[in-house]
């Protein structure tokens, strides 16, 4: 099968690799139908995840058809139509027992170096780092899927895949991240960065109850985008004369906002001295993480108020200000997405027409075309937002 | 807490893993690990005691055949061309609570007791597993098979984990043998250092 392969920093290519096969008894083989490049992938190509092996299939976003199921696998069979959510659980521990599908304990055949890394491991992704569990990713034509029994899920409706895929990551990640910003009706939200995360994430605060969101960016086209399709109004914090604390404060009345949402994580951009600090720092390998967000986000909310972060961070910060985060009693709520715990529900708002999630779609490409776009997306070129692949097309 | 509840301190364990007696010399590497497993203690301790099991689960066991009720004959897959073998005894079994061996002859010198303890708030049995080995080379030999992320003390940690996996989910995971692109000199050598290269136990269903 043709595959997106991880050759490197900035450098993925498609090669022809062996097909995956069932290897465990809960194992489900998918041909993939449509696959996508998140966000979060731009820390694989940039180089700041580490225990990458050249050679890993990348790609977490992806659905299909089941072509395969292993011994133990009882609830889908052949040729049933599934989109497969990026993290990988096992279903019967502790953590997967109370929903904390993210944290499973059975999951990562690398437990190890993650338990090094952070003091024990959550669960394995697709395609993303070794410490991650290894497990060969979704930017393929076909893809092995672990616990079939508990991760994918099965549509029952002719819905289109564009529709229907970023159940896989995305809108869940969003609608956790509103869900963890603790938003009661009358709320004003903040959220920082308008790509796929970060519009899912303004959908969802609105159908969570907030009276007013205002979301920050610096790219044009996605700051339209999320005034046009959810009328919120936006920050433009590459703009000279803003202030983004002082705009924040005045369009909450004076308090700061109820909820700040950190949809940006760790390689996040700045116009301030402190944003160059810290691409030195990183660049030297000081830290490995860029705050600049994150400190923002302390900074505006109000008291007592729900700082949220769905944005990824992997390693040490810097010049974190926890400070301002005790001074003002501040509640922080993070992590991967409990995936299976949103999936049902949120396709049942996409079924009833609630939302759809197609409309941030700026980019179809063959596998072939991936490669590239992997800098178009991360450079943001030609007003890219988000790329959905169709690994068939010729 | 009431007098009862199990409390595994560093006294606790100190005390366990002192108990473990090899049957001649002394240990020079005792190592400890501990999981919560969402199981009865009764079907736990059960799955433990299956020798034929063994090799399903423990990393790089080929084969534990029983010798009487107590004693049994341990092969062991060290690398691709050496093999190490060894008869154990069981010298404590309590059922449903604990089990203590060591090797009697051959080529380790070791002892071993694992415990399950009834978790609190119903969540399952709290496994404690407990080893001493005299090692040729020591703890300096520990120390370095440790960069390579399989010293005998992390053995200890992915036996007990693959055994929670085995037992709680019914497979171990593993990426053993799943498509990827080149790996080259670079790639290769970070499956090394990482410790991908063990062989992963098969679990339930991927016998031999």
């Amino acid at each position: 099968m043709k595959a997106v392969c991880w050759m490197g920093k900035e450098n993925m290519e498609v090669h022809t690799v062996a097909d995956p096969k069932i290897m465990n008894p809960h194992d489900a083989i998918i041909k993939i139908a449509r696959s996508a490049i998140c966000g979060s992938d731009l820390h694989l190509y940039d180089g700041y995840i580490p225990t990458m092996e050249s050679g890993d299939i990348v790609g977490h976003e992806f659905m299909g058809i089941v072509e395969e199921t292993g011994s133990a696998v009882t609830n889908l069979k052949r040729g049933d139509r599934v989109v497969v959510p990026f993290t990988i659980s096992c279903g019967n521990c502790f953590f997967c027992k109370r929903q904390f599908f993210s944290a499973c304990d059975n999951s990562n055949p690398n437990a190890h170096i993650m338990e090094e890394a952070y003091g024990s491991s959550g669960s394995a992704l697709y395609g993303y780092s070794h410490m991650m569990g290894g497990y060969a990713g979704g930017q393929a034509q076909y893809a092995r899927v672990p616990f079939a029994n508990v991760g994918p899920l099965k549509i029952e409706n002719d819905l289109p895949d564009e529709k229907l895929l970023f159940l896989s990551d995305i809108f869940p990640t969003g609608y956790m991240a509103a869900e963890n910003a603790n938003i009661q009706p009358g709320d004003t939200v903040a959220v920082w960065g308008c790509g796929p995360v970060g519009l899912f994430t303004i959908a969802s605060a609105y159908m969570l109850g907030a009276a007013r969101v205002i979301a920050i960016d610096r790219v044009p086209e996605r700051l339209r985008l999320a005034e046009k399709q959810f009328g919120v109004t936006t920050l433009d914090y590459s703009e000279d004369d803003m202030n983004v604390l002082s705009a924040l404060r005045d369009f909450s009345g004076g308090n700061g906002p109820d909820s700040c949402i950190d949809a940006v994580g760790l390689e996040a951009h700045a116009n301030t001295v402190a944003g160059i600090y810290d691409k030195v720092k990183q660049a030297l390998m000081l830290q490995t993480d860029r705050p600049t967000v994150l400190r923002q986000a302390i900074q505006a909310v109000r008291k007592a108020g729900t700082v949220s972060i769905p944005g990824v961070y992997g390693g040490v910060l810097d010049k974190v200000n926890f400070g301002a985060a005790f001074g003002k009693g501040i509640t922080m709520k993070m992590g991967q997405t409990h995936m299976q715990k949103y999936m049902r529900p949120l396709l049942h708002r996409v079924e009833q027409g609630e939302i759809d999630p197609s409309f941030l779609i700026t980019h179809r490409v063959r596998i072939d075309e991936v490669p590239g776009m992997y800098k178009t997306f991360r450079d943001k070129q030609d007003e890219c937002v988000k790329v959905v692949i169709d690994p068939w097309a010729a | 807490m009431s007098d009862s509840a199990l409390s595994i301190s560093p006294a606790y364990l100190h005390a366990m893993l002192s108990g473990l007696t090899l049957q001649h010399g002394t240990p020079n590497v005792l190592a400890h690990s501990v999981a919560t497993i969402n199981c009865p203690a009764g079907e736990l301790y059960a799955q433990w005691k299956k020798l034929d099991a063994i090799p399903l689960w423990q990393e790089r066991v080929a084969s534990v055949k029983p010798l009487t009720d107590r004693t049994s004959h341990w092969v062991m897959k060290e690398s691709e061309k050496k093999t190490v073998e060894w008869d154990a005894e069981i010298t404590a079994d309590e059922p449903g609570k604990r089990i203590s061996w060591r090797s009697t002859s051959g080529d380790v010198n070791q002892a071993g007791e694992v415990r399950f303890e009834p978790a609190p708030g119903g969540r399952g049995t709290i496994v404690i597993l407990a080893q001493a080995f005299d090692l040729p080379g020591g703890k300096a030999a520990n120390a370095a098979a440790g960069i390579l992320a399989r010293s005998p003390r992390q053995t200890v940690v992915e036996n007990l984990r693959h055994f929670k996996q085995w037992t709680e989910s019914g497979e171990i995971p593993t990426i053993q043998g799943q498509p990827s692109g080149p790996r080259g000199v670079t790639g290769r050598a970070k499956e090394f250092a990482l410790g991908e290269t063990n062989p992963t136990p098969p679990g339930s269903q991927r016998s031999a």
